[in-house]
This record gives structure tokens, C-alpha cells and sequence, in this order.
């Protein structure tokens, strides 16, 4: 036991973060402070639960790049009916996006356990499927810090834990994180301890096999895409929580390469069948490093698309290998 | 005489207006190891997929521990205890062992939540039940196919298998690791579950086997105890005898003073071993041998794609080291494959198409496009000299039937202009008029100087299409007969199948 975790994708990529925080911090000393820490797992929020879903969409051997899409559009109408309603309730935000959420990822599963379309395919047609008809439909017009319910920006701002500055002032944890450790538990409970987590592993490992069983694929398939359409409505809320304002023509798509690029760092295949909530984490926690910190270091931030890229065409070619290596044994 | 477990009755089968099986009967008894035994085609996995309930028969039915069932669901066969273990083994490569073999038990409970102990005491009990040894936390990608096959059969103990169906469980595994499965099946005979057992190699069949049904072109040629039966029988009642030839003559003063192709003790670890042959132009060599002897993949690795471990292969006397199919093409290799749906056709192309796939760089023309005049003529040239029964090039491959689609495949390979052609299983699933005709075109060929060899488990199409046999078995070439006419078919069926006498470390 002692031997595998040196074998684990995901005591590299610790190591790999490791020596990342030490050089940030070499020249920049803040970077290793509490307030940073929480300030980061703050903007970091919304990634992180669109992650633990691709995750598991990975994992089951399928993909869904429509989760950005979805979280806007639900993000959205949220609040456009939150005003509409007069209802200035954060709950109720949450719940109108968590309808939308599921209802999309359930259109996402009717396509492929039905018709057995390609997700990929799927999910690229009902992106824009969901993000135009609102456009279409629900309206294009932004909606700015002014007009935003107070709901939003009182639940952005609320911490579960504040500490003092040295000047006095207070800086805290964002509730966010409540959100997210939420997720995950679910999750891995989800994944580790229901016969339903162990057929989304057995999928990603062999689906014919899965079939034969006479375990019921298309219920496991509406579990998944529900499930992403679930957190992705989550994390549109988060959204527009942290940042005070709503744009319903923005597609959250360089998020989409992020979370992609992330969950694959993180040791999951693209093939499905591998990869852990841990290793999620940790890419989420790397590319977040990445993101904000290599002006830092002193390169310009187009290095930050570069290395997006990079690590999805790389991590996907490690795997493409091993496979290839392993049946060749 | 055991007590029966199974018997399917009157079973008929066709897809697609082809029979797959005629009226075919078997009863399998409580513990008993029950061999089937067929040529590609015969029928035999229509047969264990009907048995075991995922493909439903035209007519017949399937009783089962007294029970008659005229519609068999999978489910249905799965709790009568049947259980398929397919050659793929249907396991999850990224799960443990114990999760595995535990896998089915909790789908089959439709319960909710693992229990991580149940997993592991289910795995536990059902390896000692059959007396095995592996670790539970071990990852099944990790482990060698052999360990997989009993993590397979252990998992099909945990749904209370009452007959195990292993189709062709010996084809990837080494000799001792067959012998530890047959160990494996005897345990369970010894607790009353019954074995179908579905192999090509002769040798295995008569070590395991009490019972063996033959199947021929979807018919069964009929139920034997296996101390009945001896190689050249089983070899005969399964190949049999369907065509009348004339043979084949080489007339010796064309014989070139050097050869064409030559080998030199061609090795690939596992498939064949120190193979040596020369082949002179206008030639028909046979080579014949059983599924697994080697012959193909011996072919493979003359048209580069299953590159030898050792030895050497000479092409007019110079040595040749044949890396891709493209080098085997350039340099006049030519190799007509075994499977022509899957790999010698686009079946849902063109036949136009699929002729001058090979030859596209010849056809092109001014720009570097393809030059619709010479892609026309080229096409319509190959459908007259091959007499293919086509209203034009442009009609879809699958809809031809099987003789004028293996003419299409024959046409492509020609047109790149071959010096050798590899010809493995030209006439499979041919009708026999169609396979008369094609063996016409193989003669025709060799008359104008290309040096062909004719692979085929067929004893009489070798016997009579060629002028020189070689023999392989057990990745060796066991006999090589210079003159075909010398021999007989008895004489020939005794040479591919069978034990060694010598055998082989």
C-alpha cells in the first residue's frame, strides 16, 4: 500500500502545486497567506463544482460541454425572476436555476438513452439548443450591480468565518465553500457507496459488460446529466453572487476548456473509468494557480490559453498511450 | 448417464434469409463437459446466444431443468442459472476484483448502497468456492488474461451458474494456464454445474470433453462421446467434403532457379516458431493448418503487420524487412484477409470505390485529383476481367453477394499488381458454384507467373488447388509436400490436427 500512492497521478500533481506555491511565493509573500487562501477558494468556487460534475460525466465514460450553457441560462432566468416576482429570496433563486438545471440535463439524457447519440454530439447541439432559445425567448439584456436583486450580493458576501487584518478590518470564508465541500461529499458518497456510483465506475470500464448485467443504463444516464444540470445550476447562482451582475450573452466558454483542462489534470481519462474526486480537486486547486498566477511569474496571460491547450492535448495523449501500451500486453 | 439440465430442440435460426442454424438439437446433462465444435460460420456462437437467451430463435425451443421455453429472455436463462462467459470476459478492467466479481450480485439485489464487506465476502466465498486464490484489491487490468478468465467464471458462480458457456476460453492463454482451467471446470463438474465448452483446438476438446457436438453450415453433424472420436474424425465430421476438383499442376520448367519469396526460420513468440519455406512464381502453395496453428498470423507477418520476432524473409534474394502494409504492397506483397466483411471490404462503399483503393495514387491526374476517366475505366476493366455481376461500379458493396464481393476484394488486391499473393480464407462463406469460380481466377493468376499462397482449413481446397502444401500446428510447419497429388485427404487431416508427439516445451 505504502508503494501505490507514489504510483498515484495525484501525489505528482501535489508535488507539482508544492513547487508551484514556493516559487509564487518566493516572489510574491502574500500569496501564501490565509487571506489569499480564502480569497481564492472564493473565485474558485464555481469551477470547482463544475468540475466534481464533469468529473463524473467523465468517469462514466461520456462528456457534456454543455454545463456552461446551462449554468448561465439558469443563472439567468433566475434572476429575471426573481425581479419579475418581487421575491428577493436567495432560496428561491436557487430553486428556480435548480429546476432549469435538472429539466436540461433530463433533455441532455432523453437524447442519449433514447436515440443513443454520441454525448459529445448531444451536448454540443443542446448547448446552443438552451442558450439560444433564452436568448431568443427570456431576452438579452444585461443585468447590472443597479438592478440585481439584493439577494445575490448579500449571499456573495456572506462569510462563515471572519478574521481580523492587522489594520483591524475583516476578511473571511465565503460560504461558497459550504457549497462546495456539499458537493463533494454528495458526491462521493454518490460514487463510493451506491450500486448507481459503482455502475457510473463500471460504465466508464466497460459498457457492454454494463448492458449484459441487465443493469438499467438509461436510468443511470438521466442520474448523470441531471446530476451535472444540478451543479451547474449551483454554480450559475455562485456566479452571479460573486461577480453582481448577469450577462446572459456571455457563455461561460473559456470556463468550459478550464474545467475540462482540470478534471483531466486531475488523472481522469477521457476514455472514462478513471480518475478520483481527490485528483478533481487538486486540477481545480493547479489550474486555479495557473490562472491567477502566472503574470505573476512574469509571463503575459495569453500563456494562461497556452497551457490550457497544452494540458488537455497532453493529458489526453498519456492516456490515449497507456491504453495502447496495455493492450499490446 | 447423468440426468439432463438443458436440451434445445429443433432450433432454427436465420438472419437476413441466411441459415445460421437448421433444426439443431442438444441436450446437456447435470455436471457434465460438454464440447461444441465447428468451422467459422458453422453456427456454433448462434447456438450459445440462443442457449443463453440474447438472440431469440426462429423456431425450437429450450428446456430448461424441465421447463420449456419457446421465447428465452436473457434474464430468464440468467436465473435458470446459464451463465455466458464471452471471449471478451465482460469485465470492468478499472474495478477491483472483489467489485467485480461481486458486481452482478448487487444489481441483481436492485439494492441501493454498496456494503464494501458484502463486496468483499461475496468475492471471498466465491473464490474459495472454487478453490482460487487472487488478490481482492487488485485492479482486473492489472492481471494476466488468464487470472481475468477466472475472475470471469468466479463471478458467474455468484449468480448461482448451474452451466457455465465459455466460448473459446483458450485462445489467449498459454498451456499451463489451460491446464488450470481445466483443473477449474473439473471442480465444477464436481458440484454438478455443467460446462459448454466451445474451442478450435482438437487436442483441448478431447483432454475435457465427454460429449462433443459438431456443427456444420449450421446443421449438426451429430453428438459423439469423445472416446469415439479421434483427430482425423473430428477433423473430417467438421471440415467435410463439398467439392470435386481437378488438381492443379505446376509445370516444373517454368520453375525459376532461385525463388521468389523466401523465409528463413521466421519466429514470433506465441504464434509461430522457426517457420522456412521458398516460394517460386506460378506457384500455389497451400498452407493448412487449424484456427490458432499460425498460418495467419504467419501471413500477417509476411504483409507487415505482425512484425516477426527473429528470422528472415527474402524477396529475390535480397532480405526484406516488411514493416507496414504499405511496404508489403510496394514491394509486390499482396494479402487477400480471412475476414472479408470487416477487413477486405468498405462494404458500405462502392464496389468502384473499394477496387481502387489501392491504387489511388496511380489515378491521379493532372492537379493531383483523381482522374474520373482513368477511375472509370480502371473499375469497369476490373469488373469485366473478374466477371463481377454488377449493373455498374457504383453499386454499394453490401449488396453483392458473398462470391462477387470476395471478386471485389480479389480486384483490389490485383490491380496494385502483386508478384505474391497471400490468399487466407478465399472462399469462407461462398457458395459452392461461386468458390469454383474463384478458384478458376486463383489458377488463372498463377498461370501468369504470380506466386500464390492459399491458406484454407479446407483439406480438399488445398489438396486440389495447389501444387505444394505446407502443414502447420501449434505454430510450427509440421509438413511440407512437394507434390499435392502424393497425398490424401486422411493423410492430410491427420497431419494439421491432433497432439504432437513431441511436445513442445
Amino acid at each position: 500500500m505504502k508503494a501505490a500512492i507514489f504510483k498515484r497521478n495525484e501525489f505528482y500533481l501535489l508535488l507539482v502545486i508544492a513547487a508551484f506555491s514556493f516559487a509564487i511565493t518566493l516572489i510574491n509573500p502574500a500569496f501564501l497567506t490565509i487571506e489569499n487562501m480564502f480569497d481564492l477558494i472564493r473565485s474558485s468556487s464555481g469551477m470547482t463544482i463544475l468540475a466534481i460534475g464533469f468529473f463524473v460525466v467523465l468517469l462514466s465514460g461520456g462528456i457534456d460541454i454543455s454545463f456552461p450553457a446551462v449554468a448561465i441560462v439558469a443563472q439567468y432566468i433566475s434572476v429575471k425572476s426573481i425581479l419579475a416576482l418581487g421575491i428577493d429570496d436567495i432560496w428561491l433563486a436557487f430553486a428556480i436555476a435548480i429546476a432549469i438545471g435538472i429539466a436540461f440535463g433530463a433533455a441532455n439524457a432523453f437524447f442519449i438513452s433514447v436515440f443513443r447519440i454520441p454525448t459529445l454530439i448531444v451536448t454540443l447541439g443542446t448547448m446552443n439548443i438552451f442558450h439560444g432559445a433564452m436568448l431568443e425567448f427570456v431576452g438579452t439584456k444585461a443585468i447590472m450591480v443597479g438592478e440585481l436583486p439584493n439577494c445575490f450580493k448579500t449571499f456573495g458576501l456572506t462569510d462563515i468565518l471572519s478574521l481580523p487584518r492587522a489594520d483591524g478590518t475583516q476578511y473571511g470564508l465565503s460560504v461558497f465553500f459550504l457549497i462546495v465541500v456539499g458537493a463533494l461529499l454528495a458526491t462521493w458518497v454518490i460514487l463510493r457507496f451506491t450500486v448507481m456510483g459503482r455502475v457510473i465506475h463500471a460504465m466508464g470500464g466497460n459498457m457492454e459488460a454494463v448492458k449484459r448485467s441487465g443493469y438499467n443504463i438509461a436510468r443511470v444516464q438521466f442520474f448523470i446529466y441531471c446530476y451535472v444540470g444540478f451543479l451547474a445550476s449551483i454554480m450559475g447562482i455562485i456566479h452571479v453572487s460573486l461577480i453582481s451582475y448577469s450577462v446572459p450573452t456571455y457563455i461561460i466558454d473559456s470556463e468550459l476548456l478550464h474545467v475540462i483542462a482540470a478534471v483531466i489534470l486531475g488523472g481522469a481519462s477521457i476514455l472514462g473509468g478513471t480518475g478520483s474526486l481527490t485528483g478533481t480537486i487538486l486540477g481545480v486547486i493547479m489550474m486555479t494557480i495557473l490562472e491567477k498566477n502566472l503574470v505573476m511569474l512574469g509571463l503575459s496571460s495569453f500563456w494562461q490559453q497556452f497551457f490550457v491547450g497544452l494540458i488537455i492535448v497532453l493529458g489526453v495523449s498519456v492516456t490515449h498511450i497507456q491504453k495502447r501500451i496495455r493492450s499490446r500486453t | 448417464m447423468s440426468d439432463v439440465f438443458l436440451e434445445a430442440r429443433n432450433i432454427s435460426k436465420a438472419y437476413e434469409g441466411v441459415k445460421a442454424l437448421r433444426d439443431v438439437s442438444m441436450t446437456i446433462g447435470r455436471g457434465e463437459v460438454h464440447c461444441l465444435v465447428g468451422e467459422n460460420g458453422s453456427g456454433k456462437s448462434t447456438l450459445i446466444k440462443i442457449i443463453g437467451g440474447v438472440v431469440a430463435a426462429d423456431a425450437g425451443v429450450v428446456v430448461i431443468g424441465g421447463r420449456a421455453h419457446a421465447h428465452l429472455a436473457a434474464i430468464d436463462a440468467i436465473r435458470e442459472g446459464i451463465q455466458i462467459i464471452y471471449q471478451d470476459l465482460s469485465l470492468y478492467p478499472n474495478l477491483t476484483v472483489a467489485e467485480n466479481i461481486s458486481f452482478n450480485q448487487f444489481v441483481e439485489r436492485r439494492a441501493s448502497f454498496v456494503s464494501w464487506r458484502d463486496v468483499r465476502s461475496i468475492a471471498e466465498r466465491a473464490l474459495e468456492e472454487i478453490g482460487e486464490q487472487i488478490p481482492l484489491e487488485q485492479i482486473v487490468q492489472d492481471l494476466s488474461v488468464a487470472k481475468r478468465q477466472i475472475v470471469a467464471i468466479t463471478r458467474s458462480l455468484t449468480q448461482n451458474a448451474r452451466l457455465i458457456i465459455m466460448d473459446e476460453p483458450t485462445s489467449a492463454i498459454t498451456k499451463e494456464d489451460v491446464e488450470h482451467l481445466f483443473s477449474v471446470i473439473a471442480r465444477l463438474k464436481a458440484k454438478g454445474i455443467s460446462t459448454l465448452f466451445i474451442s478450435h483446438k482438437l487436442s483441448e476438446v478431447f483432454e475435457i470433453a465427454e460429449v462433443v457436438t459438431i456443427l456444420r453450415d449450421g446443421m449438426k453433424v451429430g453428438d459423439f462421446p469423445a472416446s469415439e472420436l479421434d483427430d482425423a474424425k473430428l477433423t473430417y465430421l467438421m471440415t467435410g467434403q463439398r467439392i470435386q476438383y481437378s488438381p492443379y499442376r505446376f509445370s516444373g520448367e517454368k520453375k525459376a532457379a532461385a525463388p521468389l519469396l523466401e523465409v528463413r526460420g521466421l519466429t514470433r513468440k506465441g504464434q509461430f516458431q522457426d517457420v522456412s519455406f521458398s516460394l517460386w512464381p506460378g506457384e500455389i502453395l497451400g498452407l493448412t493448418g487449424l484456427i490458432g496453428s499460425g498460418r495467419t498470423e504467419l501471413a500477417l507477418a509476411l504483409f507487415g503487420l505482425n512484425p516477426p520476432d527473429a528470422g528472415q524473409v527474402f524477396l529475390n534474394g535480397r532480405v526484406v524487412r516488411v514493416r507496414s502494409p504499405e511496404e508489403a504492397l510496394r514491394r509486390g506483397i499482396a494479402y487477400l484477409p480471412e475476414d472479408r466483411l470487416t477487413q477486405g471490404l468498405f462494404i458500405g462503399q462502392s464496389i468502384g470505390d473499394n477496387i481502387i483503393i489501392t491504387i489511388l495514387k496511380k489515378l491521379l491526374g493532372a492537379l493531383g485529383l483523381i482522374d474520373p476517366l482513368r477511375r472509370r475505366k480502371t473499375e469497369n476493366s476490373w469488373l469485366e476481367e473478374l466477371q463481377i455481376k454488377a449493373p455498374s461500379p457504383k453499386v454499394r458493396a453490401w449488396s453483392l453477394s458473398g462470391g462477387n464481393q470476395q471478386r471485389v476484394v480479389l480486384a483490389k488486391w490485383l490491380a496494385t499488381d502483386p508478384k505474391v499473393f497471400i490468399l487466407d480464407g478465399p472462399t469462407i462463406g461462398i457458395d459452392i458454384a461461386s468458390k469454383s469460380n474463384i478458384h478458376q481466377i486463383i489458377r488463372a493468376l498463377a498461370e501468369r507467373g504470380i506466386a500464390i499462397i492459399l491458406i484454407s482449413d479446407e483439406i480438399p481446397e488445398v489438396l486440389h488447388n495447389c501444387n505444394r502444401l505446407l502443414v502447420m500446428r501449434e505454430g510450427r510447419l509440421v509438413r511440407e509436400v512437394a507434390d499435392a497429388t502424393s497425398v490424401g485427404e486422411e493423410e492430410l487431416l491427420t497431419a494439421i490436427g491432433g497432439k504432437l508427439t513431441n511436445k513442445t516445451a
